[in-house]
């Protein structure tokens, strides 16, 4: 069917649980893309963490076929998006490869603050939304009520909107219908020269990178000489295909299709996600819209356990930064840490996501550093850098002065918790700006706040003051200048750059005390005394001491106790190879971990 | 040198420490269990025929409580079935409530030369907080009986309400009494005792209560005459526990009975811990073994370092060289080097120095560790 008229290509948006998957494994089953016995639940979310923490990070497109009412023979690619704010752009990609957008509105719950920020994100790509009631099954469900929500909220006509359970499988014919023919078919040129979005890859072992594209104009096929607009290289396609949701080879691929392209492609730096395809031999001469380069919010550095793990690590992070065009990383030594890898991430959960799959998918243990942001630095000689790691901070002498990033947070919760949540604003150096009621049981807060002191906690402070009822979403506005410290941490007397971190000077008191307070009592006795120090610029603030240990030994070891005390010294030396010495003192990894945990409310 | 320990698995009540094999709802088995133990030695009597055994340790449960005439008799077995030296050292253990006159003069006909005596503390009110079945009183008609004669006392830190003045007393009532040795361990709270839960409901003193206690224990039997030989052992000199040296030297040695180990031709093993398995096994001629772990070359350097350095004498490097043919020194001198604050060298013995004694995990896991290294 190469027909594009009978295209549809659409995404769904949705808060967190309010069935995006689960709708669409059932798009899938109706159309008989999967059969109900092979359906593992959620197919879409393929990756254990997504499937665990009932999110989506990974694009997963699918394609099926419907026939309509009206007998025609439609071919749907749906393309699954992340549903974290942390993931915008990558949502943003996905959208601009579809012509439509489900919009997944739970009935019992309404329209919610990440639902809306996708919305105006389709909206911007001019994409037609398809309202949709979910969970109209359960008790609580107010189907009236949420269709005039997204009226009154959005501002979209939900009249036509239909009532679905995905779970019971009900209204999913009428979900189908409405995609055909509300849905406009792509538009494009197939005898134009080749234009294809890429909006995914990820790393095949034996075919390379395998690229996902959305044809905008031409065709490309097997044979084809292809390369990216911003790159030179160029590659011979070797496989076009389509998502079924495997890979499926297809002889071409044209305008208004989306698929795949294998043209074994080694080099992940010439493949960003983004990127437009163009034919090497017929170039189109201006690329697709809306690229941008990915900009870190978040970093820190990632370092193997085991110092010897050095290579596989960074297999792993090249290997991860195929699929996710928005980590970066860099090499990176620590005195403490020896060799690893300082890295950028789009927020605290991308963070989190990707040390989790270092861990999962590569089997690596590592240490992270705790998270920064980056830093604006004017220093006296007029130059302006930024820094991310605290160590890399210029002297004080050199430093004119510091800038910190801003950004605009909207929390929306139900005015209960109002109180809460300004006093946690305020805590964190919050500027009010200004608080809206959208309903009577719903109010939108905006406030300015540095990053620095949401990356850590804020997210689950403000769920747990509330809660879990007040959602949140930042965008980053801009610089400002602040009063910002270097605290360093000293075991016996030694910095241990591993552990320092920028602060502001009000809160640096508090969290270097807390700081040597956790360390105490994290870091095991040692055969002599430790002392743990705060210090900002050379002035120690804070000071605790790891008592030396007094009694380690077995009291009795007779014939009986010698195979027990011989495990009991193996266990222990175990133990010591997850110990990294600062100095001569040995501190075991978790402690750099629990740094994380010190700001604690 | 060599060794044979015998387990003889009863008592009158279980103490609320220990994690020993003992029923004391069973003594009625004991004739038979000693038969057992005899025919066990029978069985391996072909295998040890050319051993000969300095030192004989019958422990417990309390072998006390049981007719001291099995006793003899276990003696007499191990003596028909083994080579044992002339001036072999045997000894017992004892619990002082189940020692008579009569008691004695049997042991030390049969050749018994060494008494080891449970005494734990001084204080009554602390002895009945561990069910022990004594009395100080107990202890020091006991001790009457042991006048003049080799005897060790066992002195217990660590136990709930202890102070040093306490650990003094019972130090100065064992060395008044006329102890050649004294055993002062540490109070290991095991899972699954009584006192265990005492532990985990912070009764017990802490662990660096215990080891300030331990210092005070320490300068106490100094001042009485009393010299460390190893963490947990003290000893007039001439009266270190041969048997006990034997294990810190990583000699051989065999065991009889339920649950005792042995090390032969660098083998351990084990017998079972089940006193009906025990039966069986040796009742239908089976030897009771239920684990055995041939030790390679690492692992014996291991044992010897970990076991060596338990002793104030510390490692005689001279053997090191000649059991493993390497250069001990050379091979750890990056260790000694970084360790030198703990260590010291004295006429070809690498030490622990005496302070540092109970902190000794953490020297001897940098040898283990450096090993793995190189």
């Amino acid at each position: 069917m190469n027909n594009k008229n009978n295209i549809r290509n659409f995404c769904i948006i949705a808060h967190i649980d309010h069935g995006k998957s689960t709708l669409a494994d059932r798009l899938m089953e109706r159309t008989g893309q999967v059969s109900e016995r092979d359906m593992e639940a959620q197919l879409l979310d393929s990756m254990d963490i997504e499937r665990e923490r009932g999110i989506t990070i990974k694009l997963t497109p699918v394609r099926m076929f419907y026939k309509a009412k009206d007998g025609a023979e439609y071919e749907f690619n749906l393309i699954d998006t992340p549903g974290h704010v942390d993931f915008t752009y990558e949502v943003s990609r996905s959208l601009a490869a579809c012509e439509g957008a489900i919009l997944i509105v739970d009935a019992s719950q309404g329209v919610e603050a990440q639902t809306l920020a996708n919305v105006y994100l389709a909206l911007e790509n001019n994409l037609e939304i398809l309202p949709v009631i979910n969970k109209i099954d359960l008790p609580s469900a107010r189907p009236d009520e949420a269709k005039k929500e997204i009226e009154d909220v959005i501002g979209l006509d939900a009249s036509f909107a239909p009532l679905v359970s995905a779970k019971e499988g009900i209204g999913i014919d009428e979900v189908l219908e409405a995609v055909a023919n509300y849905f406009p078919a792509p538009g494009g040129d197939e005898n134009a020269p080749l234009k294809a979005l890429i909006f995914d890859s990820y790393y095949d072992n034996y075919k390379g990178v395998i690229l996902f594209v959305r044809i905008k104009d031409g065709a490309v096929k097997a044979g084809d000489k292809i390369k990216t607009f911003r790159s030179d290289k160029i590659y011979e396609v070797v496989e076009t295909g389509v998502f079924s949701p495997n890979l499926s080879p297809k002889s071409s691929l044209s305008a208004g299709e989306v698929g795949y392209i294998a043209a074994s492609i080694k080099s992940i730096q010439d493949v960003a996600v983004g990127d437009t395809v163009i034919n090497a031999e017929n170039p189109a001469d201006e690329p697709l819209p809306g690229y941008k380069t990915v900009q870190s919010v978040v970093f820190c550095g990632i370092y193997p356990l085991d110092g010897s793990k050095f290579n596989d690590l960074k297999d792993a992070i090249l290997k991860l930064q195929l699929n996710d065009a928005s980590l970066i990383f860099e090499p990176d030594s620590s005195v403490a840490l020896g060799f690893g890898f300082r890295c950028g991430f789009l927020g605290l959960l991308h963070m989190e996501i990707i040390q989790e799959r270092i861990e999962r998918e590569f089997g690596l243990e590592i240490i992270t550093t705790a998270p920064s942001v980056s830093y604006k630095v004017i220093k006296t000689d007029g130059e302006e850098i930024f820094v991310d790691n605290p160590s890399h901070l210029p002297n004080v002498s050199e430093i004119e002065h510091m800038e910190e990033p801003i950004v605009k947070a909207d929390i929306y919760s139900p005015p209960d918790y109002l109180g809460q949540i300004m006093d946690l604003c305020r805590e964190k150096r919050g500027v009010f700006l200004q608080m809206t009621y959208l309903d009577k049981s719903r109010v939108r807060l905006e406030y300015n706040l540095p990053l620095n002191e949401i990356i850590f906690d804020f997210f689950d402070s403000i769920k747990s003051r509330t809660r879990g009822y007040a959602s949140f979403d930042y965008e980053l506005i801009g610089y400002e200048r602040s009063k910002l410290v270097k605290l360093d941490i000293m075991l016996n007397g030694e910095v241990c750059d591993a552990l320092s971190m920028i602060v502001h000077e009000d809160s640096a008191y508090t969290r270097g005390r807390t700081l040597c307070e956790n360390l105490k009592e994290a870091i095991p006795r040692q055969l002599f005394e430790v002392p743990v120090q705060a210090a900002i610029g050379g002035k120690i603030i804070a000071r605790e001491t790891v008592k030396a240990v007094r009694k380690d030994v077995l009291a009795k070891c007779y014939g009986g106790d010698i195979t027990r005390k011989k495990k009991l010294l193996e266990k222990q030396k175990e133990g010591k190879k997850r110990m990294r010495s600062i100095g001569s003192v040995e501190v075991p990894s978790e402690v750099f971990m629990q740094i994380l945990k010190t700001n604690k409310d | 040198m060599a060794g044979i320990y015998v387990h003889i698995p009863f008592c009158k009540s279980k103490c609320s420490y220990c994690d020993f094999t003992s029923f004391p709802d069973k003594l009625c088995f004991a004739e038979s269990y000693m038969a057992c133990v005899y025919r066990e030695m029978a069985m391996r009597r072909e295998e040890l025929k050319n051993y000969l055994f300095d030192t004989i340790y019958i422990g417990g449960g309390t072998p006390s409580v049981i007719d001291e005439n099995y006793i003899a008799m276990l003696v007499v077995a191990a003596k028909k079935n083994f080579k044992i030296a002339e001036n072999a050292e045997i000894t017992i253990e004892m619990n002082p409530g189940t020692v008579s006159a009569a008691k004695m003069s049997v042991y030390e006909k049969c050749g018994i030369n060494r008494f080891s005596v449970g005494l734990q503390t001084a204080e009554d009110s602390q002895l009945k907080e561990l069910g022990r079945i004594h009395n100080l009183k107990d202890f020091l008609q006991c001790a009457k009986l042991l006048k003049g004669k080799n005897f060790s006392v066992d002195v217990m830190i660590g136990l709930k309400g202890q102070t040093a003045e306490n650990i003094e007393k019972t130090i100065e009532t064992a060395a008044y009494a006329g102890a050649k040795h004294i055993s002062m361990y540490a109070l290991t709270p095991e899972d699954g005792t009584p006192i265990y839960t005492d532990y985990l409901n912070g009764e017990l003193p802490d662990s660096d209560t215990v080891a300030e206690m331990y210092e005070c224990g320490v300068k106490k039997l100094k001042v009485l005459g009393f010299e460390r030989y190893e963490v947990s052992n003290f000893a007039k000199r001439g009266f270190e526990s041969k048997h006990n040296l034997n294990y810190w030297r990583r000699g051989e040695y065999i065991g009889f009975g339920v649950s005792a180990s042995s090390c032969i031709n660098n083998v351990r093993f084990t017998n079972t811990f089940d006193l009906d398995e025990y039966f069986k096994c040796i009742l239908s001629g089976r030897l009771a073994v239920i684990d055995s772990e041939k030790i390679d070359d690492d692992g014996q350097k291991d044992e010897f370092i970990m076991l060596a350095l338990r002793t104030s004498k510390g490692l005689n490097v001279e053997e090191y060289n000649r059991l493993f043919n390497e250069n001990f020194i050379k091979k750890y001198s990056a260790v000694l080097q970084k360790m030198r604050q703990y260590i010291e060298v004295f006429e070809n013995f690498v030490r622990i120095k005496q302070e540092y004694l109970f902190v000794q995990n953490s020297v001897i896991i940098e040898f283990l560790e450096y090993k793995d290294a190189v």
